[in-house]
């Protein structure tokens, strides 16, 4: 009897030191997987020049017709090339690229874009009209992630070297979706040959993830989802900027261990670190901070069956001037930015930085007593493990509960993982939810989702018919043709938006890249994150 | 005489070896800190208003999180989050796994069965695992990471005290008890009672450690305590976004670990000391 309750009690004794020991080992890796270095590795050899790049994947596809993820768009832009593209970072004009020329007509509805003579394509073919209509009816009709982009818009080719884009309602932003890696020009002989068609039924994807079959500045070597992706220089490639690099290897790397990798001199580039791994860096790396375009805001339902606090616009105002934003950008560390309207501002249409809410505490108290509530408590919900450019969600709802105490709002944190949250959030069940907003492209009219009966009005339970006004102002700005007139119209609706929406835009969050001392030419792209061919050597 | 007044008030041999007393002074600093927090920390636990991820100092002793908070505070308040739900949920499981266990062993046939095919049935799933999955289907909160615990750690009192029970139900004395008309609830108290007792107790105190560190666990997964709650495995958990910033997990993570060890600790010296044969070893080594 003695000795079987001593072994249970030593088996009882040594289960919390395993445990302690499981705990430790968590906290230390940071959840996350090290990955091997890459074959070639970081060292700048003399012979071959290979780049080595660390970023969390977000992987799912090397086929430009299903890419939509971050990851696979710098791999798409590498490999595959768009009609136009923009340069450097300016997003706010789409400049050509494969096409030479391109021409919004009058009433918004048709683009014809003019050919560039002399592209080809990796094996050596030119890029014709013919692979263009190919590619982007292939995109459309496959229904893939990015299919939406050209809902609606019919392609066709006139002549040899023109195409025509034709949407049936003005689509004013047409040109600033061409550039939108995912609708890269495939060569059309090759990717028939391999199974694409162009509806539900294409086979390329396998063949597409092993090679590519594009004419931009580089090619598919290796593919693997969860590892590591190599692209090769593309010796026949037929632009004027030719690719530095023999070969560009991204890794699949946690945050935590690019911050050591790029430290250490085992990777040139760390994509996805936070302001706060960012801090202190040694000063041989060079690190560039350039606010992102996803903009992070609270919505408040206005659906009052949800909740009958956030539905009343006094309420609505109480939050707008009760969020300490300036203490939210310290908390996303330098290089943030306030998102002075949904818009964020490196778009066409951003409001000045200088529109943005500022925090007044006593006007907030003055506006939770008009509301007529008394000791409101709200539950706001977010995505507990969900970080956006390396900032997590939850130190700034922690900081919002802290600021709206100040006025008198009990805030009940709730954080689920982004699946249950998510859920909750697309089907407007969230009485407060703090979330972001990532461009599908960079035109402002991505942005109309947040009006009445849209989108993401309709996750904030604003029902079609809550705002007519808005609303109908909404349509017309939709149709605006002319960057000037759709300039003014967007900034008009957005102060609108700032001062009866129930979404409080709050933070732009920087993107933070550091790169070895080597590597020149870096640029944060809202789209596309970094164009690797854009990248050279020191 | 006055030889044996000395020998009197002196401890029990296992409770004067070091690790015992180490464990004592730690486990009873910890409950002293749980009582008095509010008087010992410097800060609120909850205030935002200090620089951020300010490195430990003469102003912050444990440094400041990524929100400004100060972790001393924090780590302190943490005890009076993480101690008394862990103490809780020791009673608790021992009163439901020692009952249900008693039960099982004196009655046997068909409630032995029925007992005891269900604590194999938690027994057959890891425990944290278990523990998650009850957790998760609750949702987060630190209730329900309480009650998820208690859910997978009744079963070990359940089988020990069963066996003891068993044991005990043949014994003369308790079966003189029954032929003199004492009823079922009347003997097990009685009779059986004061002889499990130490057992489950040891266990008890051992399983301490394993509670918390699954509550902590549970709460560093996002499962339990919810911000902005001072609970040390959530601390934990905020500290490892700021890998750098090494005191912000490593401070709840020492908390974490002294309470799991001093009671650890206590628990063998319990062992020892009420374990006849064990005592008597000790004695002989001190000798």
């Amino acid at each position: 009897m003695a000795t079987r309750s001593r072994r249970l009690a030593t088996k009882a004794a040594l289960l919390p030191v395993m445990l302690t020991g499981a705990l430790a080992l968590a906290a230390c890796s940071g959840g996350g997987s090290s990955t091997a270095p890459a074959s070639g590795g970081a060292g700048a050899g003399s012979g071959a020049k290979t780049l080595v790049i660390d970023t969390s994947f977000d992987l799912k596809t090397a086929d430009p017709g299903r890419t939509y993820e971050p990851t696979g768009l710098i791999i798409g832009k590498a490999t595959y090339e768009t009609l136009l593209t923009f340069d450097g970072a300016d997003v706010t004009k789409p400049v050509p690229a494969l096409a030479e020329s391109y021409e919004l007509s009058g009433d918004g509805k048709t683009v014809t874009l003019k050919l560039r003579p002399g592209a080809t394509f990796s094996d050596g073919s030119p890029v014709t009209a013919e692979d263009v209509v190919f590619s982007l009816n292939r995109v459309r009709d496959m229904k893939g992630s990015p299919s939406f982009l050209l809902d609606g818009v019919e392609v066709a080719s006139p002549g040899a070297d023109t195409v025509t884009l034709t949407s049936a309602k003005p689509n004013p932003a047409l040109p600033y979706i061409l550039p939108n890696p995912g609708l890269g020009i495939l060569n059309s002989k090759v990717a028939k040959a391999n199974g694409a068609t162009a509806d539900a039924s294409d086979k390329a994807e396998k063949y597409l993830n092993s090679a590519s079959a594009g004419s931009g500045p580089y090619m598919i070597e290796s593919f693997n989802l969860t590892g590591q992706v190599v692209l090769k220089k593309n010796t026949n490639y037929w632009g004027q900027n030719k690719p530095v690099y023999d070969k560009v290897v991204l890794r699949n790397v946690e945050a935590a261990t690019q911050r050591l990798n790029v430290q250490r001199g085992d990777s040139h580039v760390a994509l996805n670190l936070s302001g706060d791994q960012v801090a202190n860096m040694p000063a041989t790396l060079q690190v560039k901070k350039t606010p992102s375009a996803n903009m992070i805001f609270l919505l408040n339902s206005q659906n009052p069956k949800i909740s009958k606090i956030t539905s009343n616009p006094k309420f609505v105002e109480a939050v707008r001037k009760g969020v300490d934003y300036k203490g939210l950008l310290e908390l996303a560390g330098e290089g943030s930015v306030q998102a002075p309207g949904v818009i964020p501002s490196m778009m066409l249409g951003a409001l000045p930085p200088d529109a943005g809410a500022t925090r007044d505490v006593e006007g907030a108290k003055a506006a939770l007593k008009e509301s007529g509530l008394t000791n409101p408590t709200v539950k706001l919900e977010y995505p507990s493990e969900l970080t956006v450019n390396g900032l997590s969600f939850q130190p700034l709802a922690e900081r919002i509960q802290a600021n709206l105490k100040e006025v008198g709002i009990t805030v009940d944190l709730t954080p689920a993982p982004v699946t249950t949250a998510l859920d909750n959030y697309r089907n407007g069940k969230e009485e407060m939810g703090l979330w972001y907003w990532g461009p599908d492209y960079p035109d402002p009219s991505d942005y109309l989702v947040f009006l009445p009966g849209k989108l993401v009005g309709l996750r904030a339970g604003w029902a079609e018919g809550a705002d007519t006004a808005l609303e109908a102002e909404g349509e017309r700005v939709a149709a605006i043709v002319g960057d000037d007139k759709r300039k003014t119209a967007y900034a008009d609706l957005q102060t609108k938006l700032n001062a009866q929406s129930p979404f409080i835009p709050l933070i732009q969050p920087t993107q933070n890249i550091v790169t070895a001392a080597s590597v020149t030419g870096l640029e944060y792209h809202p789209v596309w994150t970094v164009d690797v061919a854009d990248l050279g050597a020191r | 005489m006055s030889r044996l007044s000395r020998r009197r008030r002196r401890l029990p041999e296992a409770w004067r070896r070091p690790l015992a007393v180490v464990g004592g002074v730690i486990a009873l600093t910890w409950l002293i800190v749980a009582v008095a927090a509010p008087l010992l920390a410097p800060y609120d636990p909850l205030a935002q208003e200090l620089p951020r991820l300010a490195p430990p100092g003469p102003d912050h002793w444990f440094g400041t999180d990524q929100l400004g908070r100060d972790i001393f505070s924090r780590v302190l308040y943490g005890a009076r989050v993480s101690i008394p739900l862990t103490l809780l949920l020791v009673v608790l499981s021992v009163l439901i796994g020692g009952l249900l266990g008693a039960c099982a062993g004196y009655f046997g046939r068909w409630v032995d069965e029925t007992v005891m095919r269900f604590a194999d049935l938690v027994f057959a799933f890891p425990t944290v695992i278990l523990a998650m999955v009850v957790a998760a289907a609750l949702g987060a909160s630190l209730t329900n990471a309480v009650l998820a615990v208690l859910v997978v750690a009744w079963p070990s009192y359940a089988r020990v005290t069963r066996g003891l029970v068993m044991g005990m139900r043949e014994r003369e004395f308790v079966l003189s008890g029954r032929l003199l008309g004492f009823s079922a609830w009347r003997s097990l108290r009685l009779d059986v009672l004061p002889n499990v007792t130490g057992p489950i107790l040891v266990l008890a105190t051992l399983d301490i450690g394993t509670a918390l560190l699954l509550l902590s666990g549970l709460s560093f997964l996002g499962l339990g305590a919810k911000p902005p709650s001072p609970e040390w495995g959530a601390m934990v958990s905020s500290g490892v976004e700021v890998f750098d910033s090494w005191w912000v997990a490593t401070f709840p993570g020492l908390a974490i670990l002294t309470v799991v060890l001093a009671f650890n600790f206590l628990g063998d010296t319990l062992r020892d000391a009420l374990d006849p044969r064990t005592a008597r070893a000790i004695k002989v080594r001190a000798l």
